[in-house]
């Protein structure tokens, strides 16, 4: 078997620990990359400029040459995005993977402009017949003062491969937020990476993932703090049923110069089988002195004692389980704003559950 | 400038430099033909030369680590892997020569062994010079005694468990203990059998551009207990000096050890050292680890919980100054139910010293209602230092109780102002912030070593703060 | 003068480049109590801090004189030693570090003698048991895992041992309950005679009700509005700040 090896963590560690690198079966590359036609905006473009042409673009980290030169040179779908004004409506980007246009790279190239605001859903979907490949670039440019939600929804189905890599570039006092729903692929593998350089800049990310059957989730999350009282938090929670495995790699780096500074991570994986596999590698890296950094990570069951107390008010084990899976995950799912995007999101969590 | 010299004038008493004076010192390099020396020179039985050659060839073959610190500066042909000093094995101090008695004078050894040790072993670069113990363990069958003898009389239980716990495979510089390895301590400790007074081994290497590889093998049989300590340093020379030990533990049925260590090489040493415990049903292995010295370390204990309800415990502390790359942490594995694992790590780093903490826990499919729970905390005492915390958790059930926590920081500001108030020099209140940031590992170790350890910090922070 | 032991003048100091207070004027004499209020925000902290010279705020302008010795940009430990003490009103964990051997290294820095440690283990377990601290506490790391009523007891029991010229008690009382107070106010007359003096810093007049005072200094937006008696006190408790905005 040929393989690809992707999503390497930014400092090695020893190859016994498994965690430097993901290899991947190098088949599920498609040989073909047809057009891409199933894409719709919604929202109030009038403050937003949309183009279709971006130049090619390297990232600092990225998933690897492989799947970072493919989207250079084969992406089917490319589009720039300026944030000119504050928004108070959000813009929803959707692509919908089925058997007429089953590989989709794209190219999003993002900058909100100095001192607006605004919010992007972007959500990748697939019918349920089709095995569908998915590999992009999120680039995003928050300028000064700028305010910037992103939103990644994660929707294919347990045939498919998704793989994504996000940069971005933060400057002073300017915010961005991330939240990401990564519900699907057989293997769902995510490169973020953040950098803040301006002083003040704030980075938000709030994940969480859901994996069956056999999925198989990479993340591997980089953030370098430069500016002086940048701070950026990772929140990560996840389920994992059935033979699902997961990797978290979240990588905390104060360089040289980001005085105060203060970084926080906290990854927390709930198994419910006794197959379900949690790797986690949570690193901080620091090169300055005046900072404040925590991580902490977490596996293991639902408590007994909240099951216990959960059924003891009538619940069925399955659905106080569920109840506590999904009490894991409401802070991270009330940072979503679009009540309809989020009642799908419930209901999807429902359904994966079941 | 001057507070380098600071450090070198205070280091003193680890700085002694005896002539390099020695019985033998084998060829620099490492070929077939020098350690088919050291074989010969060592008497080494047929299978013990056999088992050199091997490990050569499984040197010759693995690749140097593709991560952690940068050991390119490492040059085997630079580096003696064999000195025998001037003398061989003593049960008296009196017949010790006496610079090299001397030099165990001042770190204070012949006087722990009177007042707070049950035995000592005190290896001089390649061989043990002095070794002995209590009469009374002896009398309850306790073995203790250098590695060489344990080979020629017991070498059923030598060969049986000798680099079976850490394979020559494991990686290549234990591939190159396997083949130079020489010194060290051997003890068995039989079945119901307490030793309640800690046993001690000090390495110290004088020779310059040279390598000590000492193997350091501890069978405690079912229901007994042990406390081991390990002291090691070295004088500083301008070149690289090489330390790959292994020390390989077994811990059988319902036994007990504390296995403490205080490294204090010297700042030209790469510490390149392996441990690591095999532990089974209800036994217990405790690893307590100060790591002061040394140019490089990459240093991971770790225990092997084979049994159900195996326990392991890990307190340790670095301290990185200047031109330090201290790169420590550790390693567990959880096999079967009902174990558990307990991490306490705190790090210093300082004048541009780093620390990196780097750690595996797993907890595999056989491990079901096991626990393992992880604390690091770092200290950065000002803004050209490093420390890095690299931990990989590894969960492969889901009935385990798993947490990890990190913090990383410096001392804050208000903390110095309360102590200050108190009438604390800026100076004192940090160095008694770091002594405290310190005292979970400190209390763990004898009280010797808990006053050379603050000692040490205090001599440390002179350099530091001012 | 050489009753006056502390003598502020025209203090202007700022946290943050914010200008928190805008000329401070008090002189304090052997035998005083002191109390300034004030509420949230006027200031109060920032006094006590500036004392001790906190180089989390900055002096614009103004002097701090000690026993006619000018103080105002001494270092912390510098002024400790000449014999000014401040209690926390949040006082710091250190931990690691005991309570005995805390104290028996400050009162070493702050006299400049050798601790006797018998001796001192005695007058130690007499302060703590006039104060109902558990002497298990003795051992524990200081402030570690205290409740906020340990933790003030402990700050009065430094102030008790490293017997300064003059206590600082910033919000000493704040948080506790009556009993705690009353344990409070039994320190602070342990530790008065007619050689030192306290100046209390707190927004409400509880302690007040224990304790007599001599001078009260209502502390309004970064200045001295108005000082008096223990009368004033009972005033403000009645009115509260309001008339002074």
């Amino acid at each position: 078997m040929e393989t690809i090896r992707v999503n390497e963590t930014p400092v090695r560690t020893s190859r016994h620990f498994l965690i430097n690198n993901v290899e991947l079966d190098s088949t599920i590359l498609p040989e073909k990359i047809e057009n891409f036609e199933n894409v719709s905006i919604i929202g109030e473009t009038s403050k937003i400029k949309i183009e279709k042409d971006i130049n090619n673009c390297s990232l600092t980290y990225g998933l690897g040459d492989i799947l970072t030169s493919q989207v250079n040179e084969k992406a089917n779908q490319k589009l720039k995005l300026q944030v000119e004004s504050k928004t108070n409506q959000d813009i929803q980007i959707s692509f919908e993977l089925d058997e007429d246009n089953p590989n989709l790279i794209d190219m999003i190239d993002i900058t909100a402009k100095e001192n607006t605001k605004a919010t992007i859903i972007i959500k990748y979907e697939t019918n349920k017949a089709v095995q569908a490949f998915h590999n992009g670039i999120i680039k995003v440019l928050a300028e000064k003062d700028a305010e910037l939600k992103m939103i990644i929804v994660n929707k294919t189905n347990l045939m498919s491969n998704n793989f994504i890599s996000i940069e971005n570039m933060i400057h002073e006092n300017a915010k961005v937020d991330y939240t990401m729903i990564d519900f699907g692929g057989k293997n769902s593998i995510t490169n973020y990476y953040s950098n803040l350089v301006g002083k003040n800049a704030d980075n938000h990310i709030n994940t969480i993932y859901l994996g069956r059957e056999n999925q198989f989730f990479d993340l591997n999350y980089i953030g370098e703090l430069r500016g002086e009282k940048s701070n950026i938090n990772i929140e990560v929670q996840g389920a994992l049923k059935d033979n699902a495995k997961k990797n978290f790699k979240g990588t905390i780096d104060f360089k040289k110069g980001c005085k105060k500074a203060t970084g926080n991570e906290n990854e927390a994986c709930l198994l419910l089988s006794e197959q379900a596999k949690s790797l986690a590698l949570p690193m901080l890296l620091c090169s300055e002195e005046e900072v404040e950094g925590n991580h902490s990570s977490s596996a293991g069951k639902v408590g007994d004692k909240e099951l216990f107390y959960i059924m003891s008010r009538g619940f069925e084990k399955k659905e106080a389980m569920k109840l506590l899976v999904r009490a894991k995950f409401n802070n991270i799912i009330d940072t979503i704003k679009n009540d309809d995007l989020k009642t799908d999101i419930l209901d999807d969590i429902e359904e994966r559950l079941d | 400038m001057s507070k380098t010299k600071i450090n070198d004038i205070n280091r003193n008493i680890y700085d002694i430099k005896n002539k390099d004076e020695y019985d033998f010192k084998i060829k620099k390099g490492i070929t077939k033909d020098i350690v088919e020396d050291i074989s010969k020179q060592k008497n080494d039985p047929e299978w013990m030369k056999e088992f050199r050659l091997k490990a050569l060839e499984v040197y010759n073959q693995l690749e140097l680590p593709t991560w952690g610190p940068d050991i390119s500066e490492l040059n085997m042909d630079d580096i003696a892997t064999y000195v025998r000093p001037k003398t061989s094995l003593n049960n008296s101090w009196d017949d010790v020569p006496e610079d090299i008695k001397n030099t165990f004078d001042k770190l204070g050894i012949p006087d722990a062994e009177k007042t707070s040790l049950a035995g000592v072993g005190a290896q001089y670069d390649s061989e043990v010079v002095y070794h002995s113990m209590k009469e009374e363990l002896i009398k309850q069958g306790v073995i203790y005694t250098d590695m060489e003898t344990a080979v020629r009389e017991y070498p059923d239980l030598v060969k049986k468990h000798f680099m079976k716990c850490v394979p020559i495979y494991d990686h290549k510089f234990v591939a190159l203990h396997g083949a130079v390895w020489s010194g060290g301590s051997f003890v068995y400790v039989p079945k119901g059998v307490k030793v309640d007074i800690p046993l001690q081994s000090y390495f110290r290497l004088n020779s310059p551009e040279s390598g000590q590889f000492e193997h350091t093998l501890i069978i405690v049989d079912e229901g007994a207990s042990l406390h081991f300590i390990e002291g090691c340093s070295a004088p500083k020379y301008n070149k690289v000096n090489l330390h790959a030990g292994c020390v390989e533990l077994y811990v059988k049925e319902n036994a007990y050890l504390r296995y403490s260590t205080i490294e204090n090489w010297s700042k030209n040493m790469l510490n390149l050292n392996t441990k690591k415990a095999i532990v089974e049903k209800n036994a217990q292995v405790d690893w307590v680890t100060g790591s002061f010295g040394s140019k490089i370390s990459m240093l991971y204990p770790m225990s092997i919980l084979n049994g159900e309800g195996a326990k392991t415990e890990y307190t340790g502390i670095s301290f990185a100054g200047e031109g330090q790359n201290l790169d420590t942490g550790f390693k567990v594995v959880h096999n079967s139910p009902n174990t558990s694992s307990v991490v306490n790590s705190k790090s210093i780093s300082k004048n541009g010293g780093k620390c990196t903490y780097r750690s595996l826990v797993r907890i595999n499919e056989t491990a079901t209602h096991s626990k393992s729970s992880v604390s690091c905390e770092s200290l950065m005492l000002d803004d050209i230092s490093i420390s890095d915390t690299i931990p990989v958790n590894d969960i492969r059930t889901d009935e385990v109780e798993f947490s990890h926590e990190a913090k990383i920081g410096k001392i804050s500001d208000k903390t110095i102002f309360y102590l200050m108030s108190r009438g604390l020099s800026e100076e004192d209140a940090k160095a008694m912030i770091v002594r405290g940031f310190a005292y979970p590992i400190s209390k763990e170790l004898p009280v010797e070593y808990a006053v050379e350890m603050n000692n040490l910090i205090n001599l440390e922070l002179e350099g530091a703060i001012g | 003068m050489s009753q006056d032991l502390l003598e502020i003048k025209d203090l202007h100091v700022n946290a943050e480049d914010k200008e928190i207070l805008k000329g401070i004027n008090l002189k304090i004499k052997k035998g005083d109590i002191h109390v300034i209020m004030g509420p949230n925000g006027s200031g109060k902290t920032t006094t006590a801090n500036s004392i001790l010279n906190n180089p989390a705020y900055q002096k614009v302008n103004g002097s701090i004189t000690f026993e006619g010795e000018d103080i105002t940009h001494l270092k912390t430990d510098e002024i400790a030693r000449k014999g000014i003490f401040m209690s926390f009103q949040l006082p710091e964990e250190i931990p690691g570090v005991s309570v005995t051997n805390f104290l028996k290294y400050a009162k070493n820095k702050v006299t400049g003698k050798p601790v006797k440690v018998f001796q001192f283990k005695d007058e130690l377990e007499t302060y703590m048991k006039e104060l109902n601290m558990n002497p298990k506490n003795m051992e524990r790391s200081l402030n570690v895992g205290f409740s906020g009523g340990e933790k003030k007891k402990n700050e009065i029991l430094q102030m008790l041992v490293l017997n300064p010229k003059l206590a600082i008690l910033d919000e000493t009382d704040s948080g506790l309950d009556v009993d705690a107070i009353k344990t409070v106010s039994k320190g602070i007359e342990m530790f008065k005679n007619d050689e030192n003096a306290i100046l209390i810093i707190t927004h409400n007049t509880k302690i007040l009700h224990s304790l007599k005072v001599d001078y009260v200094h209502v502390l309004v937006d970064g200045k001295i509005v108005k000082t008096g008696g223990q009368d004033l006190a009972k005033e403000i408790e009645e009115n509260g700040y309001s008339q002074y905005k």
